[in-house]
């Protein structure tokens, strides 16, 4: 049964976390979600069903907390599926929010305001209109300083968060990518023309030594 | 040191030659096999009888045997635990005569960075240099600091320098010299707080020529 | 051994640099999460004890996780940040002989190095 319901599990910044699964198996049953979290005494049914042709698809439960949480799906007379977790495995961090820029000369240093838990990855994208792939820089909190940069030249900035793999596993989510902001001579822009990358574009042979 | 060794001796014994050694190490160098290398620090040594063995911090062995490649001995395993110290011993007809304790993590020295490219963007009036390294598909030192080192040609000692954790750097053409030859190169380091140790050696030169003329960016 | 006084930043690095890819090579591709029943530990010195006793303990249908690489790195860690830990003897020729037997890696030693995998991503987590 675990095969043909293909529960999926997020969990939204632990703040929420959404479990979903595949009804189609059991046409016109509304399937229950029974779950209880480690720091629960006792089991509890879902309170807050997701629906789909109006029978039951999934549940939104409240999980603030690193921990595991055990669920099982019955069609009311059978089990059809038990299942614990620990609900960091599939988190979803938000995406970052307040993006500071600070230019000195041709650096700039991004900061934002850390999550409140450990292990993850802030990812600052740029690029500028002259550029065809967003270059990335990691950090473990979220100040960031790229440098070598043209004040001259329009960027487009984004940002978002990861999870590190050695401690939340390989099934989580990457935020959503922040809002692009623009920067040019250290100053925040409305946009950045895009360019018709390279009119002139020369490849300067060189000799390897 | 800026060899890429890390050095000193222990025994101060004035009738013994001066046995001190250096030794760097090179992880999964090929597949999951690392690299031990270690050498005198007097190259004049008559090293004929002597040799090396690391004894600790190894995989279901207590010691490991280092072979002779002329004046450097050499060990490839997959036994280095990577985690706790080690000791390597100078012998001389199997009795030590020289130790000293270093952590295989901590004296590591990365592969030079290869295929350096210099591409002049017309536009953007700037350079866009470009390399690889090998160590972005290992499993254990990911993370390097890497040096660009340009300079004008037949400009001695006038070496610019950036560092950069990514591969790819812009050069202003406003900061360099129209109609110029130049040439450029690059070296990288460990940049985690785990794996620490040496600079690799530098990558093949780059040569490149500026434009005649500094134009202005399209608006 | 109460594992209150370790130097729980410096076993967390070793695992992340080094422990953590033996856990991943021994799983070969298998995902913890194919596993139900993840083991919880509360705080750093709990999750240790519990990662000692899965790693070093044999119990019914796996008895060989004691020799494999995560052990060795795990039993080199703990002996070097726990003030007093003695670390588990594991003499190289015990191992070498046990070594034929453990070609075949036990769908229940799996399921133990999966509970493992799950303490020490927990342990990184808080520590």
């Amino acid at each position: 049964p675990e095969a043909a319901l293909h529960p999926q599990i997020i969990n939204f910044n632990f703040e929420v976390v959404q479990v979903t699964w595949n009804a189609s198996k059991y046409p016109g049953t509304n399937l229950t979600f029974l779950y209880k979290l480690s720091s629960d005494e006792t089991s509890s049914q879902c309170s807050n069903y997701i629906l789909q042709q109006s029978h039951t698809a999934g549940c939104f439960l409240e999980a603030k907390k690193d921990e595991i949480l055990c669920f099982s799906i019955t069609n009311g007379t059978h089990l059809l599926l038990t299942k614990c977790q620990w609900i960091s495995a599939y988190l979803k961090p938000s995406s970052p929010k307040d993006l500071n820029f600070q230019w000195h000369q041709e650096a700039i240093t991004v900061t934002c305001s850390d999550l409140p838990y450990k292990r993850l990855l802030y990812e600052i994208q740029y690029k500028s209109m002259f550029d065809t792939e967003w270059q990335s820089k990691e950090g473990e909190t979220c100040n960031i300083t790229t440098d070598g940069l043209d004040a001259e030249k329009c960027y487009f900035f984004r940002a978002r968060v990861k999870t590190m793999e050695s401690s939340y596993g390989p099934d989580t989510y990457p935020s959503d990518w922040s809002e692009v902001t623009h920067q040019q001579r250290g100053q925040l822009r409305d946009s950045c023309q895009e360019k018709k990358l390279f009119p002139k574009f020369i490849l300067i042979s060189g000799t390897v030594a | 040191g800026e060899s890429g060794y890390a050095q000193n001796g222990e025994f101060e014994d004035a009738e013994l030659d001066d046995y001190s050694f250096s030794c760097y190490s090179q992880l999964e160098v090929d597949g999951t096999q690392h690299l031990l290398t270690c050498a005198f620090d007097d190259p004049d040594i008559n090293s004929t009888n002597l040799e090396f063995e690391i004894c600790g911090a190894l995989l279901n062995v207590k010691c490991l045997t280092f072979d002779k490649l002329q004046d450097m001995y050499v060990i490839k395993t997959k036994k280095f635990l990577l985690i706790g110290d080690s000791e390597i011993y100078v012998k001389l007809g199997g009795k030590n005569i020289t130790s000293k304790k270093l952590n295989i993590v901590e004296i590591v020295k990365p592969e030079a960075p290869f295929d350096i490219r210099v591409i002049y963007r017309k536009g953007a009036n700037d350079f866009l240099v470009t390399f690889n390294t090998s160590h972005s598909q290992k499993k254990y030192v990911k993370e390097l600091m890497h040096e660009v080192a340009y300079r004008q040609e037949k400009k001695e000692n006038d070496w610019m320098r950036v560092n950069l954790s990514s591969t790819k750097l812009t050069l202003l053409q406003r900061k360099l010299q129209p109609d110029a030859m130049y040439e450029i190169k690059v070296r990288s380091i460990p940049n985690a707080n785990y794996f620490q140790g040496f600079w690799s050696e530098w990558s093949p030169t780059f040569h490149f020529r500026t434009p005649e003329i500094t134009g202005r960016m399209d608006p | 051994y109460n594992f209150t006084d370790c130097d729980f930043e410096k076993i967390r690095k070793k695992y992340q640099e080094v422990i953590y890819q033996a856990l991943e090579k021994y799983m070969n591709g298998t995902k913890s999460t194919e596993f139900n029943n993840p083991i919880y530990c509360e705080n750093p010195p709990d999750c240790l004890t519990k990662i000692e006793r899965i790693t070093f303990y044999p119990t019914h249908g796996c008895t060989s996780l004691a020799e494999e690489i995560f052990a060795i790195g795990t039993n080199a860690t703990l002996t070097l940040q726990c003030p007093g830990y003695s670390g588990m003897q594991i003499n190289n020729t015990q191992a070498k002989k046990k070594r034929k037997k453990r070609e075949v890696t036990t769908n229940k030693c799996r399921e133990r190095v999966a509970y493992l995998i799950g303490l020490w991503r927990r342990f990184s987590r808080i520590s």
